[in-house]
C-alpha cells in the first residue's frame, strides 16, 4: 500500500503543540503522522508528554512498549529498542514515552541526540507536545523547523494559541540563532458550524484574525475521532469521515500541496452521538 | 523575535569577578496623590472602590505617597495611621514626594524614603553612565523601535528611550510600553503604557482599540473605565491636565 518516496525534506522536524490541553494535540499528532506515513514517507511520532503518555494508545502500540523515550535520552537504551513500527503503515514508527518519569528526565542535549539520529532515518519527525508552556512543551518545540499549533474556536484555546505562537517565534532553537523562524501554522479542530452559528463558539475568521498565521486545515467535531482512539487507531487509518478527510487535506497542505479549503461535517448525528462527541 | 529587555552584552570583559554590580534600574511605580488632607471614612470608601476596580494594576505596586496639594497635613499620627491603613490594603508605599520637613521627618520613621519628582530622577543614572562605560562601549540606544510582528499574548516590547511603531495587533495578555508615542497598525487588545518615564505629552494612537489598559505618564484607564462607544474605533490617548481623554477619529 506505501511505495517509498525519495524527494522531500528529510529529518523535517515538527511539533504539535496548543498551550490549552484537551484540544486535540495527540490526536492531531497521530492523525497527522499516519497520512504522511501513508503518503510513502517515512515518519516517526515522539511523544512529550512525559509522565501523563496517551500517544501510544491513540496508536495502538501501549502493549508493545518496552523501552521508551527517557531511556534513550538517559543513555538506557539504544533508539532502535526503543522505536516501535506501525503494524498499519511500514513507514511509521512511534517513540514512546515514559508514564513513570516527569518532564525534568529530558535534557536539552538528550533530546537533541536523539533528534539527530532520527533525522538519519526519517523524513518527517512529528512531536507530540504536552500541554503547557513549562519544560515539556518547550523540549517538543525547541527543535522544531515547522510547527502545527492545534486550536479550537473558543477564546481561552486561542490566548493559549496566541501565547505558543509568541515562544515559537522566540524560545526556540531557530530564533536563538537567528535562523529562518519556525513556521507556524494553525489547525482549528472541534470545529462544530451548529455552535458557532448560534453564537457558542468563535468563527473561522476570528481566530485567523487574532493569531495571524496560515490556517493549516479545519477538523470538524467528530464522533469519528473518539470511536477511532478507543480502539487505538488514527483516525485518518480508520473507516472514511469527515475528520480524517480533513486530516488528509491538512496534511497535503503541510507537505506543501495547494488544497482548497472546506469545511466538512458529519451528516447530523443524532442528539447522543452530538453529545458523545462534545464530552470527547 | 523582539525581545529588547534582554541586550545581549559581550563576553570579553577581562574583569570576570567582581563582588557586586550597581547598574540603573528603571521602576514604574503608582503614585497616590493626596487631594484633602481629611482622612475620613469616605477618603477609605472611596480608595477601596478604585482599588476594587482595577486590582491587578494596584496588586503589590510600588506606591510613592504624592503631598504635593496637602502641605498643611502635618498631625505626625495622622500621617502614620494613613500609612498603615495603605499597608493593611496591600499597597507597598516605599517613597514620598513634595513633603514638607515634618512630613519627610515622620515617614521617615516607616523606612520611607524621599522621592524627588519622576523625571528629576532620570539624571543621576546618566551621569554614573559616563564612568563604566569606557570598558564596553555601547552602541548609542536607538531612539525609535519598529515592531512588524504580531505582539503575542504574553510578550512585552519595550521601547526604553522613544516611540514605539507595532506594525500588526497586540495580543491581550501582551503588554508594550514606550518612553514616548505608541503607535499600533493593527488592533490593540493588550496593554499600553506610553510616557513610562513620566512624559505628559506622550500619545498613543491604534487603528482599533480593544485595549485591556491604556496609560500615560502614570494615568490610566481600564476597559472597564474606558468608554464602551470607543471599543474597535480608531483613537488616539493623550493628557490633558490629569485627565486621560481617549477620542476617536472620525
Amino acid at each position: 500500500m506505501t511505495q517509498l518516496k525519495e524527494d522531500g525534506p528529510r529529518g523535517r522536524v515538527i511539533v504539535i503543540t496548543s498551550g490549552k490541553g484537551g484540544v486535540g494535540k495527540t490526536t492531531s499528532a497521530a492523525a497527522i503522522s499516519a497520512a504522511i506515513a501513508k503518503r510513502g514517507h517515512k515518519v516517526v511520532v515522539i511523544d512529550f508528554d512525559v509522565g501523563l503518555r496517551n500517544l501510544d494508545m491513540i496508536m495502538g502500540c501501549e502493549r508493545r512498549v518496552v523501552f521508551d523515550f527517557i531511556n534513550v535520552v538517559q543513555g538506557d537504551a539504544r533508539l532502535s529498542q526503543a522505536l516501535i513500527k506501525d503494524k498499519r503503515v511500514d513507514t511509521l514508527s512511534i517513540l514512546p514515552t515514559s508514564q513513570t518519569r516527569d518532564k525534568d528526565a529530558l535534557t536539552s542535549e538528550g533530546v537533541e541526540k536523539v533528534l539527530d539520529e532520527l533525522r538519519k532515518d526519517f523524513d518527517y519527525i512529528i512531536c507530540d507536545s504536552p500541554a503547557g508552556i513549562e519544560r515539556g512543551a518547550q523540549m517538543a518545540m525547541y527543535y522544531a523547523d515547522e510547527a502545527v499549533v492545534v486550536t479550537n474556536p473558543e477564546v481561552s484555546s486561542v490566548r493559549d494559541s496566541d501565547r505558543v505562537l509568541g515562544l515559537l517565534a522566540s524560545k526556540t532553537q531557530r530564533a536563538e540563532k537567528g535562523l529562518e523562524p519556525v513556521k507556524s501554522q494553525v489547525l482549528l479542530t472541534r470545529h462544530d458550524q451548529g455552535r458557532i452559528d448560534r453564537g457558542e463558539m468563535m468563527a473561522v475568521e476570528d481566530v485567523l484574525e487574532l493569531l495571524a498565521v496560515p490556517l493549516l486545515g479545519i477538523v470538524p467535531e467528530s464522533t469519528a475521532v473518539l470511536r477511532a482512539s478507543n480502539v487505538g487507531m488514527p483516525v485518518v487509518l480508520d473507516a472514511p469521515s469527515s475528520a480524517a478527510s480533513a486530516y488528509e487535506d491538512a496534511v497535503a497542505r503541510l507537505l506543501g500541496e495547494d488544497v482548497p479549503m472546506r469545511i466538512g461535517s458529519d451528516k447530523r448525528p443524532g442528539l447522543l452521538g452530538r453529545f458523545f462527541g462534545r464530552s470527547a | 523575535m523582539q525581545t529588547p529587555s534582554s541586550d545581549p552584552r559581550s563576553d570579553t570583559d577581562p574583569v570576570t569577578v567582581r563582588p557586586f554590580h550597581f547598574r540603573g534600574l528603571f521602576l514604574t511605580a503608582v503614585a497616590l496623590r493626596l487631594e484633602t488632607s481629611e482622612m475620613d471614612e469616605t477618603f477609605y470608601e472611596r480608595l477601596d472602590a478604585a482599588l476594587a476596580q482595577a486590582p491587578q494594576i494596584l496588586d503589590d505596586a510600588p506606591i510613592v505617597l504624592d503631598f504635593a496639594l496637602v502641605p498643611d497635613m502635618n498631625v505626625p499620627g495622622k500621617i502614620r495611621d494613613l500609612i498603615d491603613r495603605l499597608f493593611e490594603r496591600g499597597l507597598l508605599v516605599f517613597g514620598a514626594q513634595n513633603a514638607t520637613d515634618v512630613q519627610l521627618s515622620t515617614v521617615r520613621g516607616y523606612g520611607i524614603i524621599p522621592i524627588k519628582v519622576g523625571r528629576e530622577t532620570a539624571l543621576p543614572s546618566a551621569k554614573t553612565k559616563a564612568k563604566p562605560a569606557k570598558k564596553t562601549p555601547e552602541a548609542p540606544p536607538k531612539s525609535n523601535m519598529i515592531v512588524t510582528a504580531p505582539v503575542r499574548s504574553g510578550q512585552m516590547v519595550v521601547a526604553e528611550h522613544g516611540d514605539l511603531t507595532i506594525v500588526g495587533s497586540v495580543a491581550s495578555g501582551a503588554e508594550i510600553v514606550a518612553a514616548g508615542n505608541i503607535h499600533v497598525y493593527g488592533t490593540l487588545r493588550g496593554r499600553a503604557i506610553a510616557g513610562a518615564h513620566g512624559d505628559e505629552s506622550a500619545r498613543i494612537f491604534c487603528q482599533s482599540q480593544q485595549a485591556e489598559l491604556l496609560a500615560i505618564a502614570g494615568l490610566y484607564k481600564t476597559s472597564e473605565t474606558i468608554e464602551p462607544e470607543l471599543r474597535k474605533r480608531s483613537v488616539q490617548v493623550f493628557l490633558e491636565g490629569d485627565n486621560l481623554c481617549v477620542e476617536a477619529f472620525q
